[in-house]
């Protein structure tokens, strides 16, 4: 099963990578008010249980892929 | 008393790169120093060593978060071993990476290792690299790694790092490790003033100015700056104009000596 | 995309095949071995210049003629090897190599960099060098350019101005090396061709410098693995820059510095156990040139199969593996006995290691792939094709007056100067680059208290030696006579080392230039060659290594030519470097050297839009007096603060001097300064060569003036305390700034 695993800053979090890219935007002419960044991960999981898979999303985010002091993350299952 | 007995291991794995002169450091004070890879760290035991540094570099090359992967396999690998190190007032010390290394394994600024760190090193607000000089005010001399120092003490220490911004989860986690005198290090203006958050001299944009922070007990240190980068006078950002002997940095492997002179496993 | 072989070579090519027609695993070889990256054409070739001269080989008879002249024993290996290796200490030998990365950059400015910085890393590891220290010269456009002023296919400068110092600062930075040195330098003619040199330094004991691979000798392919990325980079190296080049993305390796770190920590261990014959790094035309270099160089030949490659895509097909420039690979030659350990320490870095084939004495290289030869060449015939023959024409560039009033406000025009994109701070970009991983480094590219620009960087390698590498640059791409561009390139390049104290400098040259095939770019090539045989002899500093990036061209016309000296120095001991920053209240300043109307091509003249007057020429004879005896001034403690005269000449020498001081600053007396002008600003701004700024100890200055005896110099004013620039001009006019006030307009905050 594939999963895509999106991580970004929590609401409320200073994202300075976001504030420069907003920044380099507006310089090049875009209407930008703001922009945030994140991370994706696409992740492929040996198994065929969707609410299985999305438990292992959740782990891995736990264990390593976020960190709650300043991660979101939101989960997807994707069609293969 | 001789020191012979006492010895550290410095870690690293790929992209670590400041095991070198970290082991120089603590081999110019007396302490004998072990580099050694974590793809071989099953053949040691950690428990030979009465210091484990965990140096500067760029760990799996910082991806996913900086430090986090490193911190994982700390966990995977070293987990009850170094539960027991800590809990037997043996000293870890971690250095910019190190110290992001540790956050991550959830061993500062809780007490012990957990899966779920309680605090991170977040992108340095100016978004790109820092690698300048910066002040820090000596908040907690009462730990291993400060005991040569002054409270209240300004020392100078580069840093270069691009995630070292200090963030606790609330206010509260803050206040707690006020309360617990856990905060060794601050970035302070040139006079020892507090930076308040100050572009450059809090370079990363550190709540509260943090730079270091240490456990409850003491034992267990991180800071971003590089002590090492500022142990030999001709390292110094000052050097050519009235040239200094040593650097502030070196207190920091200096304490480690005393508080090894002074306590007797 | 094509091979890139011309008419000759391909009748040299018919020649050798009468009996069957090549594979293309062989024309490929042939293509990357041939082309201008790899076999630099131009620089071996003959030249016919328009005033009848034949040159066979401008590098043999300029280049490489000084430094066999200069016939120095601290020499061990010049132009032979991945870098230039040169003795330093304790039995240790320095190696220093400078690259440039310009297509790729152009392209893909991040992953262009970054391998650049990779590249040039290996070429140290290529000659068993440890690496310490990483330079960096950038060129870009203004990055105020408008947008429709650019042609389709040339990115914007400050598109690719962010990536490239992304780049080059996470390449050097996960690599825990530190980038010490450099430039940053704007102008139009680099708009549509941006330049990026990277060079690195590296230690080596000498006994480990072992190039002696073996009839029987394994090859060893180590690090990352081979993949599509980076085919066919050395043609695209000399393609015109069009909108074309974007498909060639592909030619753009991807950098992964966290192998690199691997590899070089396995190389080292390699080196340090004397475990191999022979290394070289894996760069333009990837395995083929390693391989077929590897074997020719040792006179052997080499059988290669194929199928050990470790592989990133499954499929792909045999010349693209044999010539793929996928980065972090090292070739080694390893004795069979040596294999096992070799291997196990490779496995113990995480670094995958294959035995890909072994050198025999064929003098032949051939491929294999599942069993069937697919490449057969002879080596002589593959490195000895017909040479190429350009046609030069000289140039003579037409005098021009100068029509220019002069200014009253002198403080303003310093003012304006400091904040010019060239001259104004770069610590922008020095501060994203570790300059202090290793904790090696003496003498930072922003030193002292208040952070001033530093003339050279000084290292200090071993742990148990105060001898330091002082590492240097000199580029004047905008002084328009060739000649003299590289004469006082040359001499910058020496200056800045002297200015710390460094000496006893060997030197590498970088050319960046637009086609040779336009007779005028060759024309001033000649004239630049030249320039560095006459003054690298006359100033006694060997060439130990070089590089040409040629056929740098675009929409908008080819580079402006530039050509980068690195100086690689060394200072006795590091407790006597000379730093930039004023040290005590009241101690004397002196200028050092002769002040000319030297002003064509001058910071000055091009922000008053001027073109005329004299370049600054150069007397060889009274720089090496000056250089010498300001070596001696500093050895004997008389030196407190020295800053070398360049860019923005006497005025904004002794700016940057009070934004490195702390409270403390210059009063300058123009009158005193040895000059053959009437004017003030020209004394303020000329860039007339062989002058440095030096601030004397106030008790031993006669020692000092007896020192420069019968040279050219003159105390010029004082150090005090509590101003910035205290200026008095040629008729007795006042001009003031304060401290604050350069360093704003120097910082930009």
């Amino acid at each position: 099963m594939r999963l895509r695993v999106e991580v970004r800053l929590k609401p409320g979090h200073f994202d300075p990578e976001g504030d420069v890219t907003a920044k380099m935007l507006r310089d090049l002419g875009f209407p930008v008010t703001m922009v945030k960044t994140g991370k994706v991960y696409i992740v492929d999981v040996e198994s065929d249980d969707r609410e299985e898979a999305l438990r292992l999303a959740e782990e891995m985010c736990r264990k390593l892929l976020a960190n709650p002091v300043k991660d979101d993350y939101s989960l997807e299952v994707l069609p293969t | 008393m001789s020191l012979n007995g006492f010895k550290a291991c410095v870690l690293r794995t790929g992209g670590t790169n400041c095991d070198l002169e970290t082991s120089i450091a603590l081999e110019e004070v007396g302490i004998k120093a072990e580099i050694i890879h974590m793809n071989r760290i099953e053949n040691k035991s950690l428990l030979d060593y009465h210091l484990v540094v965990f140096p500067g570099g760029f760990s799996y090359g910082d991806y996913v978060r900086a430090g986090a992967v490193w911190g994982k396999n700390v966990l995977v690998k070293l987990r009850i071993e170094l539960e027991r190190f800590i809990e037997e007032g043996r000293l870890v010390l971690g250095i910019c990476n190190g110290f992001q290394v540790l956050v991550e394994a959830g061993i500062l600024p809780g007490d012990g290792v957990s899966e779920t760190p309680s605090a991170a090193l977040a992108n340095n607000s100016s978004a790109r690299y820092e690698c300048r000089w910066v002040w820090l005010r000596v908040e907690n001399n009462e730990t291993p790694f400060t005991m040569m120092m002054e409270k209240g003490e300004v020392l100078r220490i580069p840093v270069g790092h691009a995630e070292g911004r200090f963030l606790t989860r609330s206010e509260k986690d803050l206040e707690e490790l006020k309360k617990n005198r856990q905060i060794v290090f601050r970035y302070v203006l040139p006079n020892g003033d507090c930076a308040n958050g100050l572009y450059p001299f809090n370079p990363n944009g550190s709540t509260y100015d943090v730079a270091g922070i240490c456990n409850r007990k003491g034992n267990v240190m991180g800071m971003m700056p590089h002590p090492e980068r500022a142990f030999f006078g001709w390292q110094l950002v000052e050097w050519g104009k009235t040239p200094p002997e040593r650097g502030d940095g070196r207190k920091i492997f200096e304490s480690i000596v005393k508080y090894f002179r002074e306590r007797i496993y | 995309m094509g091979l890139g072989i011309s008419l000759e070579r391909m009748r040299y090519l018919k020649q050798y095949f009468k009996e069957r027609p090549p594979t293309d695993v062989e024309l490929q070889m042939i293509g990357q071995t041939w082309s201008e990256h790899c076999f630099h054409n131009v620089f071996k070739g003959d030249v016919i210049t328009d005033d009848g001269r034949l040159i066979n080989s401008i590098l043999k008879t300029y280049i490489m003629r000084s430094t066999k002249e200069l016939d120095k024993d601290w020499c061990i290996s010049v132009f032979e090897d991945n870098a230039g290796i040169i003795d330093f200490d304790k039995g240790y030998a320095v190696a220093a190599k400078v690259e440039t990365h310009n297509h790729p950059s152009a392209v893909e400015p991040f992953g262009g960099a970054a391998t650049g910085v990779g590249g040039v890393i290996r070429d140290i590891l290529g000659v068993w060098g440890e690496p310490v220290a990483l330079t960096d010269v950038l060129c870009f456009g203004p990055l105020e350019t408008r947008y429709d002023e650019l042609p389709p296919g040339v990115k914007h400068p400050r598109y690719l101005y962010r990536g490239v110092v992304a780049g080059i600062g996470s390449y050097g930075n996960n690599m825990g090396i530190p980038t010490v040195s450099g430039a940053v330098i704007f102008d139009k003619g680099y708009t549509g061709n941006v330049v990026v040199y990277c060079g690195c330094i590296g230690i080596l004991p000498k006994d480990a410098y072992v190039r002696n691979t073996r009839r029987g000798d394994l090859a060893v392919l180590a690090g990352g693995r081979t993949g599509r990325d980076g085919i066919h980079g050395v043609t695209f190296a000399s393609a015109e820059l069009t909108e074309e080049a974007e498909e060639l993305r592909s030619a753009v390796q991807i950098p992964n510095p966290i192998v690199e770190e691997r590899l070089r920590r396995a190389i080292l261990r390699i080196r340090d156990e004397r475990l191999a014959t022979g290394i070289t790094d894996l760069g333009g035309g990837g395995l083929s040139c390693a391989a077929g270099e590897m074997a020719y160089r040792s006179k052997l030949g080499v059988d290669i199969e194929l199928d050990m490659v470790p592989l990133k895509a499954p499929d792909m097909a045999p010349w693209e593996i044999w010539v793929s420039e996928s980065q972090e690979r090292m070739l080694l030659s390893v004795p069979e006995e040596n294999l096992e350990r070799v291997l196990e320490i490779f496995s113990e870095e995480d670094v995958e290691a294959s035995v890909v084939g072994r050198f025999v004495e064929t003098g032949r290289v051939r491929v294999f792939t599942r069993k069937t030869v697919v490449c057969d060449l002879d080596l002589v015939f593959l490195f000895n094709p017909p040479k190429v023959t350009r046609r030069a024409r000289i140039p003579r560039l037409t005098p021009a007056w100068v029509d220019l009033k002069e200014p009253i406000d002198l403080a303003g025009e310093i003012l304006t100067l400091l904040s010019d994109p060239n001259i104004r701070s770069k610590e922008d970009v020095i501060r994203t680059y570790d300059h202090e991983v290793r904790g090696c480094t003496v003498v930072k590219p922003l030193h002292g208290e208040e952070a001033g620009p530093s003339d050279a960087a000084v290292v200090k390698p071993l742990r148990d030696s105060w001898t330091g590498i002082v590492i240097s640059c000199g580029v004047n791409p905008f002084y328009p006579d060739p000649y003299w561009m590289a004469a006082a390139s040359i001499e910058e390049a020496l200056r800045n080392n002297a200015a710390v104290g460094g000496r006893r400098v060997a030197i590498l040259d970088n050319f960046v230039w637009g086609s040779p095939e336009n007779e005028d770019n060759m024309g001033r090539l000649l004239k630049a060659v030249e320039a560095c045989y006459d003054f690298s002899k006359a100033l006694d500093t060997p060439f130990i290594s070089g590089k040409d990036s040629l056929y740098n061209e675009s929409p908008l016309g080819p580079v402006r030519p530039t050509l980068l000296v690195t100086g690689v120095g060394i200072i006795p001991d590091i407790r006597n470097v000379v730093t930039i920053s004023l040290k005590e209240e009241g101690s004397r300043v002196y200028i050092i050297g002769s002040t000319k109307e030297e002003l064509r091509g001058s910071a000055y003249f091009r922000l008053k839009g001027v073109d005329g007057g004299e370049v600054p020429k150069l007397d060889a004879k009274l720089s090496r007096s000056l250089i010498n005896s300001l070596i001696r001034a500093v050895d004997e403690k008389l030196v407190l603060s020295c800053h070398d005269l360049s860019e923005g000449g006497l005025g904004v020498a002794a700016a940057e001097m009070v934004v490195a001081s702390k409270n403390l600053g210059i009063e300058l007396d123009l009158g005193k300064v040895p000059s053959n002008t009437a004017r003030s600003d020209y004394v303020l701004f000329s860039e007339s060569t062989s002058r440095f700024l030096v601030e004397v100890d106030g008790a031993r200055w006669r020692r000092f003036e007896e020192l420069f005896s019968g040279l050219p110099f003159s105390m010029v004013g004082r150090v005090a305390r509590g101003i910035g620039l205290r200026i008095i001009d040629l008729k007795n006019g006042l001009h003031e700034l304060s401290g604050s006030e350069i360093k704003k307009a120097w910082r930009g905050y």
